[in-house]
């Protein structure tokens, strides 16, 4: 598989998904649900996004305080603004 | 005119041939070459072939010599031209063909025993026409070509080619013996002496061939043994220092054959089976490959034993028995170290391991049951995958360390042994003392295969314990933590700037929350297209609401952009040959 990938940053993990993990998170909460082969991977895909997203946000709230360190509330309302994009369209088409 | 073509009639036609080779004189057909050349071409095999051919139609129609010899002058006028590569073993003799020559016919004193011959299908062939046609002067030249292969090769291919070692050896024992008997190779042509003309006529060449380049002159590796013997001696005293109580578990005898069975796959060490520093020295040969394995399988089988100390189900007797003989190799390193644990831990896998003994396992499992909880109460503080690494590894260590130490120990010693190193631990003596008895008992194998490897460990040992530990307390105690640990780093890199730790514990309660929202909607979507099993349609669907797949942006685009290479063609439909798709639609 493949591990590290780039060298820019020393500390980079390697690009292995967690399978055994995300399927373990699946039948935790949904037990009663059956997960294919292949979705896994496209959950891994999801989360990198979802991370890749938050990072994003979270580094324009610290910019925007002008601070060089990302502190727990810029990462907070960086979530909050996140989660409801990743998750509100489903409650909104409800309602 | 059809005589040359006749070289590759088969043997049934070979009447006609015969007809046209009698009615031929030694003149070549001007068709004849080029089938030569290409059969020549791939292979000496081949030539063989082509000169097996005719003699096989000799057979048939049991021509006299001079018919034979006509076609053997035939054979050598075609194979000036075609068996380049044939003619040129004599003539010529570079080192590579000698070499290959060297390599097709490996001495008899290989390790491995030839069963089976690989290649030589036409090659037994040509030794029988080759033998009947090798007094004759005409044939003389190519017939030490086929003799080597066809003689040693069926015993010696396949383990000519495993060993690399050995063929090197083989060479510098061919130019040895070239030296001496150079002079006389060239002269000789008769079919008993041609065996050892053939040895001769390899170390001929291999004798210009070292004077030329003495850069080919291999040394001995006389100087690994040395050196071995060295690196036993500094184990020895490390382990001695290491471990001071440590005496003598098992039988020596017990461990003698197998280490002798392994030594035997290590050539540098041969001269040394049968003594017991050799049994030290075949150690750390096979050990060094095995020691990593044995490190990464232990590092696995550690981290399954930890959670099964906690559960405290039979588990898997292989595994364990196989982890145990692995970990025995890496204990080694930790004979001082034992604790009240160490009782524990040596029980659970020779109960495990040891199938046949019902009454005393259930003695220790009780004891173990006991045992576990004492331990449990001592190891709280610490961190349970480590625990139970340094545990088994102590265990098996000490033991290893004693094994090693004293080779010529008795069994009458294990318990003695045993009841000197239990009082050592704080608990559980009298299971402890089952559990070394039991072991001692046993049959060699599993702690004498983990015995030998152990003692190259020992200079790992310093660096194991710490290293084990480091990942060992996340992934054990919180599974799920290490999982959103990963998408925490992730996020780090992502970030490009520097954060906060308590920034990243924020960043996996959001994880957190994330899952969950992740896994409604997934069940949402499945139950709304009358599914119970979530497909990657769904989860293109959930990016679809998300936003991150769009009209411009196709799912397959984000696959290619963020997942590797290996996630991008088990998930992106590709064409192969064959009119085949994968993953299949």
């Amino acid at each position: 598989m493949v591990l590290s990938t780039t060298v820019s940053q020393r500390k980079h993990i390697k690009r292995k998904a967690p399978r055994g993990f995300l399927k373990r998170v699946f039948k935790r909460q949904k037990p009663h649900l059956r997960l294919e082969t292949s979705g896994d991977l496209l959950m891994h895909l999801n989360c990198l996004l979802f991370v890749h997203r938050l990072a994003e946000e979270s580094r324009t709230n610290a910019c925007e305080n002008k601070c060089g360190i990302i502190k727990k509330e810029h990462v907070l309302a960086a979530a909050k603004v996140i989660l409801k994009k990743s998750r509100g369209m489903m409650k909104a088409k409800q309602k | 005119m059809g005589g040359a073509g006749g070289f590759w009639v088969p043997g049934p036609e070979g009447k006609g041939l015969q007809a046209k080779i009698s009615d031929e004189g030694s003149s070549l057909h001007p068709l004849l070459p080029p089938p030569c050349i290409i059969q020549s071409c791939w292979s000496l095999h081949r030539a063989q072939r082509a000169l097996l051919e005719t003699p096989s139609s000799r057979r048939l129609s049991s021509q006299t010599k001079t018919t034979a010899r006509r076609r053997s002058q035939r054979i050598r006028s075609i194979g000036k031209l075609a068996h380049v590569q044939a003619s040129g073993y004599l003539e010529e003799q570079t080192p590579r063909t000698l070499l290959k020559n060297i390599l097709l016919t490996a001495p008899e004193s290989s390790i491995v025993m030839p069963k089976s011959v690989v290649k030589p299908g036409p090659a037994p062939q040509v030794v029988q026409p080759s033998s009947r046609e090798s007094s004759r002067g005409s044939l003389e030249l190519q017939l030490p070509e086929l003799e080597p292969p066809t003689t040693l090769a069926p015993g010696l291919l396949a383990p000519g080619r495993r060993k690399q070692r050995l063929r090197l050896s083989v060479f510098q024992e061919g130019m040895d013996k070239g030296l001496p008997l150079s002079q006389e190779s060239r002269g000789n042509a008769d079919a008993s002496s041609l065996t050892s003309s053939l040895n001769l006529t390899f170390a001929t060449p291999l004798q210009p061939q070292s004077v030329q380049r003495p850069g080919l002159a291999r040394r001995p590796p006389t100087r690994r043994a040395v050196d071995v013997g060295a690196f036993l001696q500094d184990l020895r005293d490390t382990s001695l220092a290491l471990a001071p109580p440590g005496e003598s578990l098992t039988a020596p005898v017990a461990t003698l054959p197998t280490d002798t069975v392994l030594e035997d796959t290590q050539p540098f060490s041969q001269p040394l089976v049968g003594r017991s520093p050799s049994v030290h020295h075949s150690l750390p040969c096979p050990s060094h490959s095995g020691a990593e394995d044995a490190e990464r399988a232990v590092s696995h089988r550690t981290r399954s034993t930890g959670p099964r100390l906690q559960n405290n189900s039979p588990g898997k007797p292989a595994q364990l028995l196989a982890g145990k003989a692995e970990v025995d190799a890496l204990a080694m390193n930790f004979p001082n170290t034992s604790s009240s644990i160490f009782g524990e831990v040596g029980v659970e896998p020779l109960q495990d391991g040891v199938g046949g003994e019902a009454e005393e396992r259930t003695e220790k499992s009780l004891s173990m049951s006991k045992v576990k909880e004492a331990a449990r109460a001592r190891g709280s503080a610490r961190a349970q995958e480590p625990e139970g690494h340094t545990q088994v590894t102590e265990a098996e260590g000490s033991q290893g360390a004693i094994e090693t130490k004293e080779p010529e120990g008795s069994s009458g010693d294990c318990p003695t042994s045993s009841r000197r190193v239990s009082p050592e631990l704080a608990s559980s003596t009298p299971e402890f003392l089952q559990a070394k008895r039991i072991q001692g008992l046993e049959p060699a194998p599993p702690p004498s295969t983990a015995v030998l490897p152990s003692e190259p460990l020992e200079p790992l040992s310093a660096r194991l314990p710490p290293r084990a530990r480091t990942p060992g307390p996340k992934a054990c105690q919180n599974p799920y933590k290490t999982g959103l640990s990963h998408y925490a780093k992730l996020f780090s890199f992502y970030a490009k700037m520097p954060m906060e730790k308590k920034a990243l514990e924020m960043v996996e309660k959001c994880l957190d929350k994330y899952f969950q929202h992740l896994c409604d909607d997934l069940e949402m979507f499945a139950a709304h297209a009358g599914r119970k099993t979530v497909r990657p349609e769904d989860l293109e669907l959930l990016m679809r609401r998300q936003g991150l797949v769009t009209d411009q942006v196709s799912l397959h685009v984000l696959v290619e952009r963020h997942l590797p290479l290996e996630y991008r063609q088990l998930l992106i439909p590709c064409a192969f040959s064959g009119n085949s798709v994968f993953p299949a639609q």
